[in-house]
């Protein structure tokens, strides 16, 4: 047995370290938590990808907002294509109970456009501006991410990667209850 | 075919290493040399078959061979040969096969070279080494084996991550792995000597090459990481502790600690259970960067790299730290050593002091490292640790260091008077202070850029003044020309030169360093044809190029730069598009001068013609490129030092250091 303190320091030390590591294990690094959140969303006005319509962000009040970041170039976007497009048709079609809107970042309108055909996007696209103001606006760290803004124009939630079908559904929900609470 | 048998050829290597762990033992113990001698066979024949597997694996990306899905997922038919080879260690399970390959190469130069020599500790030493090739060819036959075959066999791969295409990142992991895993020959030696209840000096002085072999590799490619982020990520800087960067750091600093206070053991008998830990952790700290840049715990810029076999590599080292310590400490009372510092004027202390600061950089480094997963834990909150908390606490440390170069320089063994000093830093404090006003007259007014300048000067000056004192000697007592003296001066202690040579080129990575200081930005749109002022140049936009490259298109700015008027150069910023993956990637163009780097990104390509560019000026920074070749001449010096194979009583009655 050995009796140095010095050696169950050391001892100790290493079981901290290797318990941390183990630990971030069960936990996702991307997660960090937008200051955003609870903030009223940045307002920009944007020009529909193919030109015609714009939309200001801020005359959609009212409306809860999906604001997807995406961009041709991402791989993980063509992941999420189809939820997105699944959300617009359900909720915002149907019931008219959602926007859904994309805007790309760091992009080029013909290749932005060739991606939309071909995973059969019809909900609002469009383009961030040469700056990439929006994108900065919102602190995006990447694409996508998928920013849920409630009927006051509040940031509700922010979803880092891919959305999943779940997480979408109980976004919607979530924002539609947190107004029902509220009337 | 071949791939079935390169499989075969990595489970022989594991049976042999693990009759490498066992063998060595059993000879010791039954007093048969023959059965040690067999271990120290079965290290070279981990090689052979080591080296079959690697091939295999080579063969199959030269010949597009995607039934490995290893090939299929990293390389692609019109990927460059040059990256059809780097492919081998881009992604992971080939990186686990090429860290094996090199540690059996470097076994098997032990096991080959120390034959005769070292007997008492060599059994132990391959058993230690064996250990930790079971574990990469247990990992290698289970979880990452990269000859796994696939079928149906898909025409062509997914190609490899555009970013690894360039060409630093074909040599900077080889060069990275080289250090981390040279590292484990000095561990190897040390553990032996543990093990087998060896603890005189033999250690230190065996590995001393190979210590500063796995530093010099070490030290490289970390360069060429840089090297990589600044051309390739077009974010204009080279550094961004990020985790991984900070994962190859750490063992580079308590190793770089180790390089120095082993020399307090060789020359003094000083630190032995000091440089022991120093070993353990330089070592725990090696494997553990592999374990955060493979598995994923912390957000990096090099998760392209990430798998699932995080928790063997944490359960390895928390097996190798556990066991380790456990053995020193159970030898403590052979390590406790006579000597200590004996006054505060000393080289000697200079070490301790430098030591501190390495170790305090190291520990700066680390918390900032897993301190997001620290406030995860304890307060369930995300966050993330920003360069300004390390710059802030590691750039005074660091000028410390640099500062502490020249003071340990001039400083005497033992003893050092006050007066000695005072007469002794006269002039290297004079040459700081005439460079001090110099670049306040030149217009330099930031604070840390100063420091840097008048600290550098004052360890320039002392390195080349200890150095002219010593040829001036040779020259009056010799009498041969001053160059042939210089020579002599350099030959004779090789050791002490080639240290000063690495430490002239720690002052010019200073100096490129210091650039950070005052570096500026600017964001601009040219249209075609209408030049703009920017940073005293004038820059004209000529229009947008499409062209292809290797297997990329290429759409790049064309730009002409101007000073005053003059016509300078014509510079290409460009955006790649490769087939493969549909990101797009900046391909930055850079013009160096000694004064600074003009550094362009392109951000975009608009549709009214016009180029959205991100300009950096980047001051000084060439100058700690110089720094390479330094390091590379000072390390080769340093290696021509043959150190005596000697216990430790008989060096210090040879330094008539004996009694004191």
């Amino acid at each position: 047995m050995i009796r140095s303190w010095k050696f169950w320091l050391v001892l100790a030390g290493i079981a901290v370290v290797v318990g941390l590591f183990a630990y971030g294990f069960t936990v996702d690094p991307k997660l960090v938590q937008s200051p955003l959140i609870g903030k009223p969303a940045p307002d920009f006005t944007v020009t529909r990808l193919g030109g015609g319509e714009t939309l200001h962000l801020a005359e959609l009040r009212g409306t809860p907002v999906i604001l997807n970041f995406w961009a041709s170039w991402c791989v993980a976007c063509r992941d999420e294509a189809a939820l997105l497009e699944k959300a617009h048709r359900r909720y915002g079609l149907e019931s008219g109970d959602v926007r859904v809107i994309g805007i790309a970042i760091q992009d080029r309108p013909e290749a932005a456009r060739a991606f939309a055909e071909r995973y059969g996007k019809t909900y609002f696209l469009a383009l961030d501006g040469e700056a990439g103001d929006i994108a900065l606006n919102y602190g995006l760290y990447g694409v996508p991410e998928t920013f849920f803004i409630d009927r006051d124009g509040v940031i509700h939630h922010k979803q880092v990667g891919p959305v999943t079908w779940e997480g979408l559904v109980t976004q919607v929900n979530a924002m539609a209850g947190q107004q029902q609470a509220k009337r | 075919m071949t791939n079935h048998i390169g499989y075969i050829c990595l489970t022989a290597a594991l049976a042999v290493s693990l009759y490498g762990v066992v063998a060595p033992h059993l000879g010791v113990t039954r007093n048969n040399w023959n059965l040690v001698r067999s271990a120290q066979f079965a290290t070279i024949l981990n090689l052979g078959f080591v080296f079959a597997a690697s091939v295999a694996l080579m063969r199959a990306f030269l010949t597009d061979d995607f039934s490995v899905s290893f090939v299929f997922q990293n390389s692609s038919v019109d990927l460059p040969v040059m990256y059809k080879i780097a492919a081998f260690w881009g992604g992971m399970d080939g990186s686990l096969l090429f860290w094996e390959l090199v540690l059996a190469l470097l076994s098997a130069v032990v096991a080959y070279r120390y034959q005769r020599s070292n007997r008492e500790v060599i059994p132990y030493v391959i058993v230690t080494l064996s250990i930790i090739h079971v574990f990469l060819l247990g990992l290698l036959v289970t979880y990452s084996n990269p000859l796994a075959t696939q079928y149906p066999i898909p025409d062509n791969g997914r190609g490899l991550n555009p970013l690894l295409q360039h060409p630093a990142m074909a040599a900077h992991p080889p060069m990275l792995y080289l250090g981390y895993i040279a590292f484990s020959i000095p561990f190897a030696f040390a553990m032996g000597s543990l093990l087998r209840g060896k603890l005189d000096n033999e250690w230190v002085v065996t590995t001393r090459r190979w210590t500063l072999f796995a530093w010099f590799f070490l030290t490289v490619g970390q360069m060429l990481g840089g090297q990589w982020a600044y051309e390739e990520l077009g974010w204009g800087g080279y550094w961004a502790w990020d985790p991984v960067e900070n994962a190859a750091f750490m063992p580079w600093l308590t190793g770089t600690a180790f390089l120095h206070s082993v020399m307090l053991q060789e020359k003094r008998n000083m630190m032995k259970v000091w440089n022991m830990t120093l070993i353990i952790v330089t070592f725990g700290l090696s494997i553990l960067g592999t374990f955060i840049v493979r598995s994923g715990v912390l957000n990096s810029v090099h998760a392209f790299a990430q798998s699932e076999i995080g928790p063997a590599f944490l359960i390895f080292i928390a097996i190798v730290l556990v066991l380790a310590f456990t053995l020193m400490f159970r030898r403590i009372k052979l390590l406790e050593s006579r000597h200590t510092a004996d006054t505060l004027l000393s080289k000697e202390s200079t070490f301790l002091l430098n030591n501190l600061l390495f170790i305090g950089i190291a520990f700066t480094v680390f918390l900032g490292t897993v301190f997001p997963l620290v406030a995860e834990a304890v307060r369930g909150t995300k966050l993330s640790v920003q360069a300004p908390f390390f710059n802030t606490i590691i750039a005074p440390l660091g000028i410390g260091l640099l500062g502490l170069v020249g003071v340990c320089t001039l400083i005497a063994w033992r003893h050092s008077s006050a007066s000695y000093l005072i007469r002794n830093f006269r002039w290297p404090v004079a040459a700081a202070a005439v460079v001090l006003a110099a670049a306040a007259l030149l217009g330099v007014r930031h604070g840390g850029a100063l420091t840097v300048f008048a600290v550098g000067s004052f360890t320039a000056a002392v390195l080349f003044m200890d150095f002219g004192r010593a040829v001036a000697v040779r020259h009056r007592q010799g009498g041969g020309s001053w160059p042939s003296s210089a020579f002599q001066t350099v030959m004779r202690n090789q050791q002490r030169y080639g240290g000063m040579v690495i430490h002239l080129g720690v002052v010019f990575v200073f100096f490129g360093l210091s650039g950070n200081y005052f570096r500026s930005e600017h964001n601009l749109t040219l249209l075609p044809g209408k030049p703009v002022e920017v940073a005293g140049y004038q820059l004209l936009y000529k229009g947008m190029k499409v062209y292809p490259e290797g297997n990329a298109t290429l759409h790049a700015a064309e730009l002409e730069l101007y000073r005053d008027g003059e016509f300078l150069d014509t510079l290409h910023p460009a955006r790649s598009f490769y087939p493969t993956t549909p990101e797009p990637l900046t391909e930055v163009a850079i013009r160096r001068t000694l004064a600074h780097d003009f550094y362009i990104a392109l951000a975009s390509e608009n549709e009214d013609g016009s180029a959205t560019l991100r300009i950096l000026v980047n001051p000084l920074v060439i100058w700690a490129w110089f720094g390479f070749p330094l390091f590379t001449a000072g390390i080769a010096l340093a290696m021509l030092y043959k150190p005596r194979t000697l216990g430790a009583p008989a060096v210090e009655k040879r330094l008539g250091l004996a009694g004191s």
